[in-house]
């Protein structure tokens, strides 16, 4: 132990990456360092991208074939190239939901949440710390899976398809900004479930099942119930039709359900033993 | 400086830690004992801010935990030794936690190589054995140099060398001048490790004192008396107010003693309860030849037993090994709970 100095003078360094050493800077540090260092997070960016582009790829050519069958009824016409890729994140969406909740869950699992947050006391900040990564690591991705979707579909639609440059970038900025809010979401949940596969259903539930069920209703509350949740906002923020309420407010709902959830996980937190 | 003032948790009916109140030192080392289930790795969380108390305080230098700015710095914790996700590398887990509190990334390789991981150190955890795992948790207890060290079951899973080296870094670490908190079920470890012990039993505080105190205190130290004449012997004893208690000297059973020529033994008597310089002096004056006379301190095991065989949370039915005078001991503490 002769290295009382070395390590006292990261305090006044600033220990590289450390800004004034600690804090949220070093916490949100360790969190970026702790996600890279997981093959999982590879495997699950990886995976995503796979699936982006089958999903594109099917839905482009399913979309070809109806307007081309004998059927007239399924028409679509010509449709958004990059409109594709974000009907496609609709399910795509559930793989770095996965890798979000896990970023906590699989803390719980291992235990090595009394480590995180013998590093980090404050629940706060360590909670945010990692919502800060979940979102600087999701909304670039979603924003690569949009421009793949959307080179996807492009060829699968082929004369059915229009593109433009304008609309493109718009929905690959719109899927980045919703995968983040939403992954954000889903972290929250599986800091207040702490299990896996409890957050994995909640979020399913939520995001797929409950609005799908819903927005079928006969029952006119019923369907508004539905558009306010997370996944039906965000599809209404990324729409380029109108839906029952313009695409800000389908954004600021999103927001609102994902930082509701976080005040709610960082209440728990404080309030649970680790 | 650890500082517990009336720290108390209960999980719904159950207490856990009872009104716990005793300051831990720095320049020491202090061993931490009880039960299973007496509230030690509670007590522990507790000082790390991990559980909240039901009452009471844990205090570092003065200040909760939560509110340290660099807590690494400050205190540094084995908990257990499974804290590193399996599927990340050694050095990625260090790495990380050295980032979280702004310590220099230099000082990873150094707490590496100070456990003895640096060829290890881009494995990733989950191949680790228990061993291995413990030294990658105390590397991450040494990576802020903090001044407050604790450290619960470090020996668990470590080879004869790994105690050694524990043993001889504790020792270090409070030598110079750090506060070293120190949870163990192995006695003759803390024994040897320990300069200071804290004894709880069902979240209760037992004993908070040296050592060397908590075995002079002890029923179990003995005098060991050998003498053609046990029978004179006893009949002096016997007078003496108490009376003493006067057992034949371990040997006459187990191959060990058998092995090593017991029949030299013949007369040997373990007395309880009377100073040694007192049979000395009632043989003298009774003329009764004395062979030997050497005081029998009791183990800390042995200490340790009589203080918390009220207190064991989880008795057995009945004496689990046999054969000793410490399990012996156990066994009939515990069939009174």
């Amino acid at each position: 132990m002769t290295t009382i100095t070395e390590v006292r003078d990261g305090r006044s360094t600033g220990g590289g990456g450390g800004g004034e050493g600690g804090g949220f800077a070093g916490a949100a540090a360790a969190e970026w360092t702790k996600l890279w260092s997981l093959r999982s997070t590879w495997w699950g960016l990886a995976s995503a991208a796979g699936l982006m582009t089958l999903m594109s790829f099917i839905l482009a050519t399913s979309t070809a074939s109806n307007n081309t069958n004998e059927i007239t009824t399924d028409d679509q016409g010509v449709v958004s190239v990059s409109g594709i890729a974000v009907g496609a994140i609709d399910l795509v969406q559930f793989v770095p939901v996965t890798l979000a909740i896990l970023v906590i869950t699989a803390e719980y699992a291992t235990g090595g949440i009394r480590a995180a947050l013998q590093w980090v006391p404050v629940r706060g900040r360590m909670l945010g710390a990692k919502a800060a990564v979940v979102a600087a690591v999701t909304a670039p991705a979603g924003m690569v899976l949009a421009v793949l979707g959307t080179a996807v579909a492009g060829p699968g639609l082929g004369r059915w398809g229009r593109f433009s440059f304008g609309d493109a970038a718009a929905d690959v900025l719109n899927v980045g900004v919703y995968l983040a809010l939403i992954c954000v979401f889903s972290l929250g949940i599986g800091a207040v479930l702490r299990s896996t596969a409890g957050a994995l259903t909640a979020a399913f539930l939520l995001l797929m099942m409950i609005p799908m069920l819903l927005s079928n209703s006969p029952i006119p509350a019923l369907r508004h119930v539905s558009d306010s949740l997370p996944s039906s906002a965000g599809r209404h923020f990324m729409a380029a039709e109108p839906g029952p309420y313009p695409a800000l407010v389908g954004l600021l709902i999103l927001v609102a359900w994902a930082a509701a959830v976080m005040v709610a996980a960082i209440a728990v937190l404080k309030r649970r033993d680790a | 400086m650890i500082t517990l003032r009336g720290l108390t948790k209960r999980f719904g009916d159950r207490v856990a830690v009872s009104d716990l109140t005793l300051d831990i030192a720095p320049g020491k080392v202090t061993g931490f004992l009880g039960p299973n289930g007496a509230g030690k790795s509670t007590t522990m969380r507790m000082i790390l801010g991990l559980d909240r108390p039901t009452a009471g305080q844990a205090l570092i230098g003065g200040r909760p935990y939560g509110t340290l700015p660099r807590p690494l710095l400050e205190v540094g914790a084995l908990l257990d030794a499974k804290a590193a996700h399996p599927g990340r590398t050694a050095r990625a887990h260090l790495l990380a936690m050295a980032r979280s509190n702004g310590i220099p990334a230099r000082r990873v390789d150094q707490v590496l190589d100070t456990v003895g991981l640096t060829a290890v150190a881009r494995k990733r955890a989950g191949s680790f054995s228990l061993g291995m795992g413990q030294r990658l948790g105390i590397a991450g207890a040494l990576l802020g140099d903090p001044r407050v060290l604790l450290f619960d079951e470090p020996v668990n899973g470590l080879d004869p060398d790994g105690v050694l080296w524990v043993r001889r870094l504790m020792r270090s670490l409070a030598a110079e001048g750090r506060t070293v908190f120190v949870s163990s079920h192995l006695m003759s470890e803390m024994q040897q490790t320990a300069d200071r012990l804290v004894v709880i039993g069902k979240g209760r505080l037992l004993v908070d004192a040296p050592v060397a105190e908590v075995i002079a205190a002890s029923s179990r130290n003995a005098v060991r008396v050998r003498t053609p004449d046990p029978g004179r012997l006893r009949a002096l004893l016997a007078g003496e107010p108490g009376p003493p208690q006067v057992t034949p000297a371990p040997g006459t059973h187990g191959t060990a003693d058998a092995a090593s020529g017991a029949g030299a033994v013949g007369g040997a008597l373990v007395v309880t309860g009377v100073p040694i310089e007192r049979i000395g002096t009632l043989c003298h004056h009774a003329g009764v030849p004395l062979y030997e006379l050497s005081p029998q301190e009791a183990s800390l095991e042995e200490a340790y037993m009589e203080l918390t065989g009220a207190s064991v949370e989880y008795a057995t039915g009945g004496p689990a090994t046999a054969g000793s005078a410490t399990a012996e001991s156990a066994s009939a503490s515990t069939a009174g709970v």
